[in-house]
């Protein structure tokens, strides 16, 4: 009977394929509000089971039986939609955001896909078309302004240099405070790697992450608290971003092959600089002269020649002198326009079973400076396929590979390779395009070649190329044992591998003139393992329940062989074997292992109330013997209470207040725990080693960060406005970290489990929607980014610690560590004052007398930030303006130090008069005011000249404003407003697209960074306080003499097949 | 890279399975730098790091620091712009901190081509002490005894009182030593300098190793350790004799007949030339450097030009071409003006205001010369300085053959021992120009470098200032301390330690109405041939007193809970052998 059932079955089935017409219906789905293509979106027929989801690109084609079928089209976070299609047909769809459910996913720890309205602390989603095509290559760059609660840092202008970014402050004194970065399941690290200290050298590194393409990118989401991270472990305590990159997301159900292309060009200049003078010339008091740095020469109004630079002197073609006029465009002239060329390709496709993607891009990026650029290749494959056993698997693999070529950088004022050492300050009358830049042998020249290397030599002759490649590769299987028992494993390596050379040539004033090589060989190598199984019991329908336990392997190895070269013999040639003396620097292996075990328990009730539990042990090879097993834990809770209340209003649609409280434990770099000794190269041919400098310590335990989050989600007016607010007050403690201790203990630092950190901050996202209509719509996205951070204790006794060692001297300035300041704040050399604040003057010369004593001079940390996003939407045109502010936060720059102190900028052009500095006598030698007979002070009546109000050329403890001057007067605030990024974007319409087989296509034009405006620093310098000597590094808010930032245009064009 | 991370997983997975995470996890061990390293390699560390924390460094030189940069300004044989000036430097001075540092706990510093070095002093001493104990290689720990006495005697004799009996024990659980007074120190150094003369001269150790070529100052001459550590007695005595009748002790020593007592005897670092690395003398680093740092002392130059009204007027020493080098010749037109010229001489002076103070003279000051840091003889060619010029292997001298003649000169003309000083100072003098030539040889230099002694001129100057000795009988403790300090230049610890204790050389006193009339000071009135008219008077200025010891390391000061308070004013703490 059965048989014949069947029989029947078939034939009917096969008459109704007889009797009706079939075919395939397709089309793409996008969102209502700004066009992007939709993924993962259900398609169905209705009345049958005919479905299917759409891929990466919003598209879907589907087998129907019926000539004219209703889609019924949902999604999660979207309203459901049904049209009518019929065979043959390409639909578009537009779905448009259920603005009550607020039921969108986003990607938690270990990669666990949650509904947001559940969790009981804050993820930021990002979606990754705001990263692409906007002229900017670097995925975090590109986020600028865009997300709240995070603290994103430029460094240099050069192309590939490093960026930072910071989540919940800077919770550790020397490790990394970047947040974890996970892709694909593999940590990925944001370091940067520092070849030569970049205080006296070294390029315009890049940070890890610049490896990743941005076209890759399927997801990506911030986990910003501990209460969201802690299942991570160690590092999670700074934030964790969690990417997915389309290969490693290559998901069932795609039908068919689909290709996307995307190109983009665009133009960059330097984003400004400085106004300069052109009244006066080279020299000194208002004397002409050949041999000075500064422009505070004679008016040219009054000289028309000077003696030819001693350089120059004799030189074919060159008389005795030269004219002694201003060259306005001579800064100007030593850059150029650099461009940024983008092509990405990326196909995916696949059926029920089994899926690919695959991308392939390649940018091109050279930089304004001459002999500057970045170049990068991406090429990843990601599969997907769903064996007969119900097994399914995922690999994925990626590839990389960057070269980043670039001058070097580095305090400009003592024998620096620099080639940026002068070029913001060329004295007016230079007229450096006009003249040799090298000399017959090769060497370079210019007005002042004891001063520095002229930069038309140095942009070409001292030199930093880094080639890095980095391999990504990974699998994960996923199984269901039962219906309640869900078994996942994953393991995946991301292998990094750096080689530099780093060329200062023969004849620069760095390297003693004889030439340099460094040569530099990093890679690092992280395998990341888990093993998950999830128990999802089916308790009912009034309480949800999800237990998950896993296991976890990490391994970080690195290894790194440092060569210099020193001294070549053959010029030209830039080998190690070309040098005359080779030194092996450093040759170093370390290896960090980690084993955790954890647990996590969701209860839900009703779909508005969650409780999240979570623990974890980790075991790590990094610690003490006694300390090397720990535990933490941390619970959360959600309650949607406009649901839990019943409340149906218009005013209010959707409600959720949320806590969370979550400790998490964190280990410390290899080998701190067994005294070494640290050989040297050879003295005097002898090999010879030396105690350590730091003592290790067989103690060291973990650190543990504490933190408490609430926050809130609210809409209102049908989610016409969103707010999404958010405190936490997160404290870190036990920080692994060198002690000073007294020299005369035998070494200067001890490994201690030392300070206490406080980081305390509130995080705002606002959307606004103030018009929507039919054709028009414009959305305002605001974000908001508060961080206090303050030491809260060091260990016994110590009072404050360096953080790193920048400028010392007179002109001290460096990052420390002090209870109740900012971690990294800037102690540096100050001014002395009376107790009324008045600053002393030395009567004998007029000048302001500097402290012995050093003192907080400033706080590179940021009191908030703030991004404003207007996009503007009608029809095929999408118009987004996004202006971001940063206000507070200081900037010790040499830049504006220089330009003001070798009067090149208009700040410094008023010289026709004298100056007093507001201040009374003092002592010197006891720095106490000289007091009258009647014990009055005495107010300084001493003039000096404009030149010496900006340089100070005299001897001893004492300064004016800029050149030689107390730090404190060259730290600058760094508030900051940026017009960063315009983009005007359209939609081909398909009418225009005709017979082309193209799906789609659209074209943008965007401007980035095109103003800029800083109210703290002096007027004509232009400085923008993004620019950065440190790049990646803890070391914040000190300029050396860096590359100014840029501005672009480009132009895009994205297409579907 | 999928069979690698096949097998990790497996590798893994097996390694949890069996439950043997302790191995798994047992990796906290550095593969890539030792726990233990004989003391034949931490000795040349100590021995070069004690004489760069010492000598003159110039600026980025060769990862060191040394107090020479702050103390030759301290005796007027360097000027600069820098805070020595005026006797300014704070304890946060970078080569005083830095020194400081050096000697007790170690610095990581970098050379000029980017090389990174590691110094360290006395805790790299306490380890070979410990060492060479517990391996029976006491020619070792005998050196190290007497380095180690001889570095606390200079860290007393520059800040009076200095950590000592709980210094160096931070494994043993002390992390503030406290300072102890140079007064209680000192007898305590004589002690361990005995010792370690014990430990060279024991005949029954088993000594495994001794020293050779990894002793960079004596090649492993346990002899002339022995002579080291007697004339570092003889020093330390001779700077007790205003507090204390040494006599005896003094007699002692010279009856013993242990001292250094020829040229070639000296207790010096040598340096080397720029080879597979870089271990020319720091002092050298104006050679490759763009940027200049110091300054020679016009006050030095014209005692030695015998331009001084008061002093050895028209006596012209013959070392200036050994000691200095211009780079500027009688007609160079300089780029910018001059402050202080005497035809190739350029200079600027202490205490400077004057507005040519500040000037770039990169190209055209005049430098150390051949004799204290290896630089170029002065042929008169002047041309500016390349890393070429000379070689940067002069030596540091700790103490030297001639310093023992000297010693034993002001202990005769103090009447401590018997003895006609004058005799003594002569023979000192032969002995010091006998050390240009012997520093000349060492520096191996590629130019021809003529010998002084015997050249004719030198056998003059002795005269002269002999004949001066004898026409001036108020003035002859000034003149063999003079003499001394002529001869020490470029070693400069020592010299400031004299000073304090005879109050000579007269140094330049800017607020002496004698030398700087209203406060101004005149250069060689017809000194710049290059510019028409005299050569203006620069005003100079001092505002401080003369620091009797140096400010305390800041660092130290910072982390050091048992520390005194930073001395507000150098000037009136003075060291235990000060009356």
């Amino acid at each position: 009977m059965k048989k014949l059932l069947t029989l029947l079955g078939a034939f009917l089935l096969l008459s109704s394929h007889s009797l009706f017409a079939q075919g395939i219906v397709s089309g793409k789905i996008t969102d209502a509000k700004d066009g992007t293509p939709l993924s993962g979106i259900s398609v169905k027929v209705k009345g049958s089971a005919i479905g299917t989801s759409t891929g990466g690109d919003g598209t879907f084609s589907l087998n129907v039986t019926e000539n004219n079928v209703i889609l019924e089209i949902s999604g999660i976070g979207y309203l459901a939609k049904e049209v009518p299609a019929s065979v043959g047909s390409d639909v578009a769809v537009s779905i448009t955001k259920d603005v009550k459910a607020l039921t969108e996913v986003v990607v938690t720890a270990l990669g666990i896909k949650r509904a947001e309205r559940g969790l009981g602390y804050s993820v930021s989603k990002v979606d990754p078309n705001i990263l692409l095509q906007k002229s900017e290559p670097d995925v975090l760059k590109a986020l600028e302004g865009k997300v709240a609660g995070v603290n994103i840092q430029q460094s240099q202008g050069t192309p590939g240099a490093a960026t930072r970014i910071t989540i919940r402050g800077d919770a550790t004194f020397f490790g990394d405070a970047q947040p974890l970065i996970i892709v694909d399941g593999v940590p990925f690290s944001n370091d940067q790697i520092t070849t030569t200290n970049q205080v006296s050298g070294g390029g315009a590194y890049s940070s890890g992450i610049s490896d990743l393409d941005p076209n890759d990118i399927a997801t990506l989401n911030i986990l910003k608290g501990s209460a969201a991270s802690a299942l991570y472990g160690s590092r999670a305590a700074n934030g964790v971003i969690i990417i997915t990159t389309k290969s490693g997301s290559a998901s069932r159900s795609r039908k068919g092959l689909e290709v996307t292309y995307s190109t983009s060009l665009a133009f960059e200049k330097v984003a400004n600089l400085p106004d300069y003078q052109n009244q006066f010339g080279q020299g000194a008091y208002d004397v002409a002269g050949n041999g000075s740095n500064g422009s505070w020469g004679a008016n040219f109004k009054n000289v028309d020649s000077i003696a030819t630079y001693a350089a120059y002197a004799g030189y074919p073609g060159i008389g005795d002198s030269l004219p002694y006029q201003a060259y306005p465009n001579n800064v100007k002239d030593l850059f150029r326009t650099g461009h940024i060329y983008e092509n990405s390709l990326n196909f995916s496709g696949g059926n029920e079973k089994t899926s690919f993607n695959s991308t392939v891009s390649y940018i091109n990026h050279d930089g304004y400076v001459p002999n500057s650029n970045y170049d990068r290749a991406n090429l990843s494959f990601g599969g997907y396929t769903k064996l007969d056993n119900g097994l399914n698997i995922r690999a994925n693999f990626s590839y990389s590979k960057s070269n980043q070529l670039g001058s070097l950088f580095g305090e400009a004022q003592s024998n620096a390779p620099s080639s940026f050492a002068r070029s913001l300050l060329l004295a007016r009358s230079w007229n450096l395009e006009g003249l040799p830049s090298q000399d017959a042998s090769g060497k370079p020249l210019s007005p002042l070649p004891t001063q520095f290397d002229n930069p038309f030599w140095a942009d070409y002759h001292n030199t930093s190329a880094t080639g890095e490649t980095r391999t990504i590769v990974g699998i994960h299987l996923d199984y269901a044992i039962r219906k309640w028992l869900h078994a996942d494993y994953q393991i995946g390596s991301n292998a990094m591998s750096l080689t530099r050379k780093e060329v200062i040539d023969i004849g620069s004033l760095a390297a003693s003139g004889v030439g340099n090589i460094t040569e530099e060989n990093y890679t690092s190598e992280q395998i990341e393992s888990n093993f998950i199984l999830t128990f999802t019991p089916n308790i009912g329908n009034i309480f949800s329940f999800k237990l998950l336990g896993g296991q976890n392997v990490s391994q970080v190895k690195t290894t790194d062989l440092v060569n210099i070269g020193n001294d070549f013999i053959t010029a030209g040639i830039y080998s190690l074997h070309n040098a005359a003396s080779v030194t092996n620097n450093i040759d170093q292996f370390t290896l960090h292992r980690l084993i955790g075990l954890y647990a996590d328990a969701t209860l839900g009730f009703k779909n508005f109330a969650f409780i999240d539990l979570t623990a974890r042990n980790d075991q790590s090879s990094t610690l003490s013997t006694s300390k090397n097993s720990y535990l933490y834990y941390g619970a959360s809770g959600s309650l949607v209470f406009t649901d839990a209340l019943k409340i149906k209003s218009d005013v209010l649609d959707f409600g959720k207040i949320r806590a969370g409280w979550a400790k998490v434990g964190a280990d410390a770099q290899p080998y701190l725990t067994q005294n070494t000794f640290l050989l040297n190269p050879p003295i005097l041919g002898q090999s010879s080693a030396s105690n350590n400098v730091q003592s290790a310590n067989a103690d060291i335990g973990p650190e543990f960060t504490r933190e408490t989050e609430l926050g809130t989600q609210l809409s209102f007016f049908k989610r016409r406005i969103s707010l999404d607010f958010t405190w936490y007050d997160k404290i870190t403690d036990l920080l692994i970290s060198p002690a000073t201790t007294p020299a005369s203990s035998g070494y200067i630092a001890l490994i201690e489990n030392l300070g206490k950190i406080s980081n305390k901050g509130v995080e705002i996202d606002l959307g606004i929607t103030p018009i929507r209509t039919k054709s028009f719509e414009w959305d305002i996205h605001g974000t908001f980014t508060h961080n206090e951070n303050v030491v809260l204790s060091l260990t016994n006794g110590l009072t404050r610690l360096p953080l790193f060692g920048v400028l010392g001297g007179t002109n001290s300035i460096n990052p420390y560590i002090e209870v109740g300041k900012p971690v990294g704040f800037l102690y540096g050399s100050k001014t002395v004052r009376d107790s009324l604040g008045n600053v002393l003057i030395d009567p004998q010369t007029g000048d302001m007398i500097t402290s012995h004593t050093l003192g907080d001079i400033g706080d590179p940390n940021p009191k908030y930030k703030m991004g404003l996003d207007n996009t503007f939407v009608y029809k095929g045109f999408t118009l987004d303006i996004l202006i971001d502010y940063t206000h507070g936060g200081q900037i010790y720059s040499e830049s504006i130090t220089n330009e003001l102190g070798r009067g090149v900028t208009k700040d410094t052009q008023d010289r026709e008069t004298s100056w007093i500095i507001n201040g009374v006598y003092g002592d010197p030698t006891t720095e106490k005011p000289i007091l009258t007979s009647g014990g009055q002070e005495i107010a300084n009546t001493k003039r000096l000249a404009t030149e010496d109000i900006y340089f100070f050329g005299g001897t001893g403890n004492e300064g004016t404003f800029a050149t030689n001057a107390a730090s404190e007067w060259n730290v600058y605030d760094a508030t900051v407003w940026h017009l960063r990024e315009v983009s005007l974007g359209y939609e081909i319409p398909k009418r225009f697209l005709g017979r082309l087989p193209i799906g789609s296509a659209s074209l943008s034009v965007t401007g980035r960074n095109l103003w800029f405006f800083a109210p703290g620093v002096p007027k004509y310098t232009n400085f923008d306080p993004e620019q950065n000597s440190f790049g990646s590094t803890s070391t914040q808010g000190i300029e050396l003499s860096s590359a100014p930032t840029t501005k672009r245009y480009g132009i895009n064009l994205k297409v579907t097949f | 890279m999928i069979k690698r991370i096949i097998y990790y997983s497996v590798l893994l997975l097996a390694t949890i399975g069996l439950g043997s995470c302790k191995k798994f996890l047992d990796t906290n061990t550095d593969p890539s730098n030792p726990t233990t390293v004989s003391v034949q390699q931490l000795l040349p560390t100590a021995e070069s790091s004690l004489a760069g924390s010492l000598g003159i460094s110039g600026s980025s030189a060769i990862g060191v620091s040394g107090f020479g940069q702050v103390l030759g300004v301290y005796v007027h044989q360097l000027t600069t712009r820098e805070d020595p000036d005026q006797y300014g430097a704070p304890g946060s001075d970078f080569y005083l901190n830095d020194s400081w540092n050096t000697i007790y706990g170690g610095t990581e510093t970098q050379t000029n081509g980017g090389v990174t070095y590691y110094q360290d002093v006395l805790q790299n001493l306490q380890v070979i002490i410990t060492n060479a104990t517990a391996q029976g290689n006491l020619k070792y720990r005998g050196i190290a005894k007497i380095l180690k006495a001889y570095t606390y005697s200079e860290m007393v004799d520059l800040f009076g009182n200095v950590p000592y009996s709980q210094a160096l024990q931070l494994q043993q659980g002390i992390t503030n030593p406290k300072f102890d007074s140079g007064s209680v120190i000192y007898p305590q150094l004589f002690l361990m300098i005995d010792s370690g003369i014990t430990d060279l001269q024991n005949t029954t150790a088993l000594n495994p190793i001794t020293p050779g070529a990894d002793d960079i100052i004596y090649g492993g001459n346990v002899l002339n350790w022995v002579r080291a550590a007697n004339t570092i007695k003889l020093k330390m005595l001779t700077q007790e004799r205003l507090i204390t009748n040494v006599t005896a002790d003094v007699n002692a020593l010279l009856t013993a007949d242990t001292l250094i007592s020829a040229t070639d005897q000296s207790f010096i670092l040598h340096y080397g030339t720029l080879g597979s690395s870089d271990n020319r003398n720091p002092g050298y680093a104006d050679y490759y450097n763009s940027q200049k740092t110091n300054y020679i002392s016009p006050w030095f130059y014209s005692i030695l030009k015998g331009y001084d009204p008061r002093l050895f007027t028209g006596i012209k020493d013959p070392r200036v071409p050994y000691y200095f080098y211009n780079q500027s010749g009688p007609s160079t037109v300089t780029s910018n003006k001059t402050e202080y010229r005497d035809s190739g001489f350029i200079s600027i002076l202490f205490g400077t205001i004057g507005p040519n103070s500040a000037f770039l003279q990169d190209a055209n000051q005049t430098l150390l010369g051949i004799y204290p840091v290896g630089g170029k003889y002065d042929q008169g060619d002047a041309l500016p300085v390349t890393a070429s010029s000379g070689t940067g292997a002069a030596p540091y001298r700790f103490l030297t053959y001639a310093d023992v003649l000297y010693l034993e000169a002001e202990l005769m003309e103090a009447g401590v021992i018997a003895g006609n000083p004058r005799t003594e100072l002569q023979a000192a003098m032969t002995e010091s120009f006998n050390q240009v030539d012997f520093v000349v040889g060492l520096d191996a230099p590629s130019q021809t470098v003529p010998k002084i002694v015997g050249s004719g001129p030198d056998t003059v100057y002795i005269n002269n200032i002999m004949n001066y000795y004898d026409a001036n009988p108020s003035q002859q403790m000034e003149i063999i301390m003079t003499e001394k300090w002529i001869s020490a230049f470029g070693d400069c610890v020592d010299q400031y330690t004299d000073y304090r204790r005879t109050k000579f050389p007269v140094l330049f006193n800017p607020n002496d109405p004698t030398v700087c009339p209203g406060g101004f000071y005149q250069p060689p009135v017809n000194g710049d041939p290059t510019t028409p008219g005299p050569q203006a008077a620069v005003p100079v200025q001092l505002t401080r007193n003369y620091p009797l010891t140096l400010p305390f390391g800041q660092d130290e000061l910072n982390a050091n809970q048992n520390a005194p308070p930073q001395k507000t004013d150098p000037s009136t703490y003075k060291v235990f052998w000060l009356p």
